[in-house]
Formats: structure tokens, C-alpha cells, sequence
């Protein structure tokens, strides 16, 4: 099929009224997650999985995409008029941004970060119609070695690419792999792990693991935090941007898109990672490095350029090769296994209606954002006004009767309890879910890819190095680990800066006279509030 | 048994003895896990691992079991103190949290959902959000006929039936 008819039957898909309703609810709903401190795109998404499974499978990828990318809209709200990022990719935001709201130019912060996020999510729309098909084609002829090869990268490039220590996520890959070999052998039928438990025969439920993971596992652990946040009062005024403003960024936002697109499809890249390389690449870039931190629109649209573009791209390796960059990938990951569709290299021939669908939901997702945000800016701030305990209440109760309703099953209330307490228990001791629930998804894939290996080599390992793409990416995933270990104390000095975990070290770019307490963190957190609200300076 | 041990010191001279306390109290994540992997090796061998020309059910689990426990090993010497979080009074809130999450699932099935549904909102509004009485009775009472619509009415989940179900299916 050629690109074009594609695009075309992407439309007629992504138009449908009923998808249209999705992609609306979608950005709406990752915009408010995104302003809402105590609750991420990686939560909510895991707590809306079950509704997902009532509706057609495009239509679900399409509903969880828009949250995700919308949540990259949201988050720069709180960023910048509070100094808190309402997911863990806007933090670099805040050191700008929230400068630029204290000199009372918070309307064309939160403007720009729109537009640069609109032309960075289309720049990463297009680029993911010319990149994927062709590498689609590519990966059609990968065997099981090769699939192997690129689960075994995909977990690795999550667990290095982190921000917490690499064992500790390496350790949590390997315990999603063992938990994903509860149930029936898929091949001889024998009964693992199960305990004579009958309920576990299928195997634990995705769901219930994510949900329990980051839904319940993250509202336990920002209850632990009782602080209160505080709401703008101010009017924000004159969001559309000058045309000094836009001479500006427009540098900013032309290499904050490519660079975020690049990194996106990188696994393990998008979000974090993106906006941290676009906001060292401006301050690089400028003539006068000493106006990022007090207030420079460029350090605020590049990275938010690049954490849009970023989570397009990242796309890209799910659609085509069936790997997950990220952990909210893994999730949509998951959603699509539930509804009996593999992502792959035959993804775009077999199921064409989900492959340019999304795309092109994209495409008015990002639209609808652009429209949203500009003039209901205001409205969306009030939303700070919902406090955490409430939120947390119904986080719960949906928590329970979704998981529910996926198989009428009270079992897997339990299994969701279970893993709420696995997961508190990881962000108390510094294990990160993502690994595990990334590997917990892959590890089917890579286990049947690795006997269909040994099935094909007559038990020889051999086969994995010989063939020359598997052979190629191991050769990279050895290059991987050997650099990380080289470089590993100069990687911690650059995620020191935007790490969730460092919660008193002020990040040396912003004014250190901002003396904001708590983490300027991770999606899930409910911070406390600065010590000035900006919004009435 | 952290928090009963950190809580029995007060004072802030008794910081650096509740520090150095954890310090090596923080190791036992990594010894649970090197215990869960060892577990799992012994299941998976017992499984039967069969031949690499033909894989038997424990095979695979073999092997990343084996990751796991090396992995965990490895963190029982090298792990970083700085990734743990203190254990604070708010973790006396989130284990009753817990208790009453379990003892929703309880009243669930024997009950269904909506007096369940209305006991943990009012339990989670009032005591762990702050809420007062009058906002948590509206929200509580609010909410649960929100989600039994939503879910019974709009999606047809089938929850066990419970007392409401009783009075008005009669």
C-alpha cells in the first residue's frame, strides 16, 4: 500500500465519530493528568486498561496515545506557573520557565511550549509515515534470533537508559521475565509457578500487575506525603507569544524537533531523556549561556519541542518491530496483546486500519491540543484545586472495579493488591517498576523467539552471533554496557540535574534564590508547594 | 520491623545512630530477592529443564532466574544507600490503607459493590484525605452511584450481588 492511500485510510479511520470522541477524551484527559501532580501518564493509563478491552483495538491505541502525548502538554502548565512538573518530563521546564512566569511572562511560556509542542508532535507525525513502513519492510524478514536480539535490547536499553542505578533495573527485568512464566508452558502445557492455583493458569493478568504497579503501588506511595499543593489565583495574561518571542524559538523548536524525534525512536529514549538533550543543546548553542535559568523563552521551547516529539517517535519501534521504547509504551504494548494483536513488522500489512489510524489521530490529537490549550489554559489550572486525598479515593475504587470487570474475577483484586504493595515497596527502597513491567510484557515473546532459536541452531548459541543482524545487535548491546560502565559517573552527574530522586539539590541551571521545596520529580508526586506563588507577582 | 526500630530512637542526636542502623538494615530488599531467585531456580530445575535442542518448561525460567539471582547478588554488596527512602509516620497511614484496600475486597464479594464502594470513600475521604463530613458524605454517596452506573448500567460489568441488588431486585 502506498503511503499516500495509507494516510488516506488513516483519516477515514481517525475520523470516525466515535474515534474522534477517543482522541478528544484522550488529549483531554492527559492534559488534566498532566497539571495534576499526584497522578502520571504511566498511572493513568494503567487505569484505564480494562476500559480499553470494550472498545475496538484502534480506538484503544488511539484513546491511550492521546493521553500520552497530551500529557506532555499538561505537564508544562504546573512547570512553569508553580515550579512543579506534573511528569517527570517537564522538570526541565521549570527552569525556565518558571523564571519567565515570575516576570510575569508566564502566557507566552505556557504559548510557546504549545506551539513548539504542536510542530514538534507534527514534525514526529511525519517523519513516522516516511520512517516506519520502510523499516517495517526490514524487519519482515527477522527470525526468531533477531527477535530476540531486539527484546534482549529493548530491556537492556530501558534498564541503562533509566534514571535510577542499572542493576537495581536489570534486577527488576529479571523478576518481570520470572513472573511472566507463571501459568501454562506454552509449548508442552505444563503447569509453572502456579501453587495448584487455578486462577493462575492463564497466567498473571497484565493488567492487574500494571494497575497494581503504578496505579495503587503509585497513590500509596504520594499518600505517604500529606502536603497540600497550592492553587494559581492570578489571570494568566497574553498567552500568544510576540513575534520577538517566536524569532527566538524558532531555532529552538526546529532542532528541539528533530532532536526529540531521533531520541524517541531510540529504546528507552522519549520524555526525559529528550528534553534534558534539547535544553543543554540550546544553553550550548547560545550567545550568552548565562540567560538560561533566568528566564530564556529558547529553555523553554526547545525541551518542550522535544519530550512532544519524542513521545511520537517513540512509536515508531512499537508499530514496526513489536518493541517498546518505554514503559508507556510497554503498556499500549499490553493493551494490544489483550485485544490478540501482536505489534510488528506485519503490523502495517495485516492490521493497516491500526497503524495509520493512530497516526493520523495524531495528527488531530495534537490539533485538538494546540486548540485546547491556548485558551483553556486557565480552566485547566483550577484543576490543582482537586486535592490529592480525593483524587487518590476514586484512583482507587476505579482501580478495583476495573480490574474487575477485565475477567469478573475477584482474584485478580487480590494479585492488583499484592503488586500495590510490591510497587510502594520498590519506590521506598529505589527499584524502578519499569523494568519489570517492561520485561513482564516481553518476556512470552523473548522466551518463545529463544526455544524457536534453539530449535533452529540444534541447541547452539552459536546462531545468535552468526547471523549478521542478531550478531550486530549484540555486538551493540556489548558496546551498550561497556560504555555505560565507562561513562556511568558522568551519566549520574547529568541525571543528577533532572533526577525525581534528588530530592534537596537545587538544579544548578535554575536561580538559586527559588528556594521551592521537594521533589522536582516524578509524575507520580504530590510536592509541596514554592514558597511564593508566581502567578501574583 | 524498620519502622519499629527507627520509631524506638527520638531526638535528632539520635540521627546519625537511626543512619548508620539503616545503612545496614537496607540490604535485606536485595536478600529477599536473591531468596525469591534461589526459590525459583530449585522450581525451575524441578520442572525439568530438558536439552537446548529440545527445551523443556523449566528451562527458560532456569535462566532468568539465574539473572535474577545474580543480578540480586550483586546488589547485596554494591547497593546504594541513597536510593532508600526513610521510613516515616505516613507509613503507619499507607499500611492501614492497605488493610482497608483488603478489606474492601472482602465486603465486595460479600456485600457487592455498593456498600463497599461507599465505605472505602468514606473511609479514604474523611480519614486519609482530611475531608469534612458533609463534603465526604456528598462525595462518598456521590461517587459510588457514579460508579455503579458507570460500570453495572454503562458498561454491564457483573458484580457479585450484594445487598442493594438484594432490596431492589427483591
Amino acid at each position: 500500500m502506498s503511503t499516500w492511500s495509507g494516510i488516506g485510510q488513516g483519516f477515514s479511520v481517525a475520523l470516525d465519530p466515535t474515534n474522534l470522541l477517543y482522541v478528544f477524551l484522550g488529549v483531554l484527559i492527559g492534559t488534566v493528568i498532566g497539571v495534576l501532580p499526584g497522578l502520571g501518564p504511566t498511572a493513568t493509563i494503567a487505569l484505564l486498561l480494562p476500559i480499553t478491552y470494550s472498545v475496538e483495538p484502534v480506538t484503544a491505541v488511539i484513546l491511550l496515545a492521546g493521553i500520552y502525548y497530551g500529557s506532555m502538554y499538561g505537564g508544562t502548565i504546573t512547570s512553569v506557573l508553580l515550579r512543579l512538573p506534573g511528569e517527570a518530563a517537564s522538570v526541565v521546564t521549570t527552569f525556565d520557565g518558571y523564571q519567565m512566569a515570575k516576570q510575569g511572562r508566564a502566557g507566552p511560556a505556557l504559548g510557546i511550549a504549545a506551539v513548539g509542542s504542536f510542530i514538534g508532535g507534527i514534525v514526529s507525525v511525519v517523519g513516522l509515515v516516511l520512517l516506519a513502513p520502510p523499516l517495517a519492510d526490514l524487519a519482515v524478514s527477522f527470525g526468531p534470533p533477531e527477535f530476540v536480539a531486539l527484546t534482549v535490547l529493548g530491556i537492556l536499553l530501558v534498564t541503562y537508559l533509566g534514571t535510577g542505578s542499572a542493576l537495581k533495573s536489570l534486577s527488576m527485568a529479571a523478576l518481570g521475565l520470572l513472573l511472566s512464566t507463571a501459568g501454562l508452558d506454552p509449548i508442552t502445557g505444563t503447569a509453572r509457578f502456579t501453587f495448584g492455583e487455578v486462577s493462575l493458569f492463564n497466567g498473571l493478568d497484565f493488567v492487574a500487575v500494571a494497575m497494581g504497579l503504578f496505579g495503587v503501588g503509585e497513590i500509596l506511595h504520594s499518600l505517604e506525603r500529606t502536603e497540600k499543593v497550592q492553587a494559581v489565583t492570578a489571570k494568566i495574561k497574553g498567552i500568544w507569544p510576540t513575534r520577538t518571542d517566536f524569532r527566538d524559538s524558532a531555532g529552538a523548536i526546529g532542532r528541539g524537533s528533530l532532536l526529540g524525534f531521533v531520541i524517541g525512536v531510540l529504546p528507552g529514549g522519549g520524555g526525559v531523556v529528550s528534553s534534558l538533550a534539547s535544553y543543554a543543546m540550546e544553553k550550548r548553542r547560545a550567545k550568552d549561556p548565562s540567560r538560561f535559568g533566568k528566564g530564556a523563552i529558547e529553555g523553554v521551547a526547545g525541551p518542550e519541542t522535544a519530550n512532544n516529539a519524542s513521545s511520537t517517535s517513540a512509536f515508531i519501534p512499537l508499530l514496526t518491530l513489536g518493541i517498546p521504547a518505554n514503559v508507556v509504551l510497554a503498556l499500549i504494548f499490553g493493551a494490544l496483546l489483550v485485544q490478540g494483536i501482536t505489534p510488528g513488522p506485519q503490523l502495517i500489512e495485516q492490521e493497516p486500519e491500526i497503524f495509520w489510524g493512530v497516526i493520523a489521530s495524531m495528527f488531530i490529537g495534537n490539533l485538538m491540543l494546540l486548540a485546547l490549550n491556548i485558551p483553556m489554559v486557565g480552566i485547566f489550572v483550577q484543576m490543582l484545586r482537586v486535592r490529592a486525598g480525593i483524587l487518590a479515593a476514586f484512583a482507587l475504587l476505579v482501580t478495583m472495579a476495573g480490574v474487575f470487570s477485565v475477567n469478573n474475577n475477584v482474584f485478580d483484586m487480590w494479585i492488583v493488591l499484592g503488586f500495590g504493595v510490591i510497587g510502594w515497596l520498590m519506590k521506598k527502597t529505589g527499584f524502578e517498576p519499569g523494568p519489570l513491567v517492561l520485561a513482564f510484557v516481553l518476556g512470552p515473546i523473548l522466551e518463545r523467539a529463544f526455544r524457536q532459536s534453539m530449535l533452529l541452531s540444534g541447541g547452539s548459541f552459536d546462531i545468535f552471533v552468526t547471523r549478521p543482524l542478531s550478531g550486530g545487535l549484540f555486538a551493540l548491546m556489548a558496546v551498550i554496557i561497556i560504555v555505560s560502565a565507562v561513562t556511568s559517573r558522568r551519566r549520574k552527574a547529568v541525571f543528577g540535574r533532572v533526577d525525581p530522586a534528588d530530592v534537596d539539590e537545587p538544579a544548578p541551571d535554575a536561580d538559586r534564590q527559588v528556594t521551592a521545596e521537594g521533589s522536582p520529580g516524578a509524575d507520580s508526586t504530590t510536592d509541596t508547594p514554592p514558597t511564593s506563588t508566581p502567578g501574583e507577582r | 520491623m524498620h519502622g519499629s526500630t527507627a520509631a524506638s530512637q527520638t531526638g535528632p542526636e539520635a540521627t546519625a545512630a537511626r543512619a548508620h542502623r539503616w545503612l545496614r538494615l537496607h540490604r535485606l530488599a536485595p536478600v529477599l530477592l536473591v531468596a525469591l531467585g534461589v526459590a525459583a531456580v530449585t522450581g525451575s530445575r524441578r520442572l525439568g529443564l530438558g536439552e537446548l535442542t529440545a527445551p523443556g518448561p523449566g528451562l527458560w525460567p532456569f535462566i532468568v532466574s539465574l539473572l535474577l539471582t545474580g543480578t540480586a547478588v550483586a546488589l547485596v554488596l554494591v547497593d546504594p544507600a541513597e536510593d532508600y527512602e526513610p521510613w516515616t509516620s505516613g507509613t503507619v497511614r499507607i499500611i492501614a490503607g492497605l488493610v482497608s484496600l483488603g478489606v474492601f475486597i472482602v465486603l465486595f464479594q460479600a456485600l457487592g459493590f455498593v456498600v463497599a464502594a461507599f465505605l472505602m470513600l468514606l473511609l479514604w475521604l474523611r480519614v486519609f484525605g482530611g475531608e469534612s463530613w458533609r463534603l465526604t458524605l456528598l462525595l462518598a454517596a456521590g461517587g459510588t452511584a457514579v460508579m455503579y452506573l458507570l460500570f453495572v448500567e454503562a458498561l454491564g460489568v457483573p458484580f457479585p450481588d450484594g445487598l442493594v441488588d438484594a432490596v431492589v431486585g427483591g
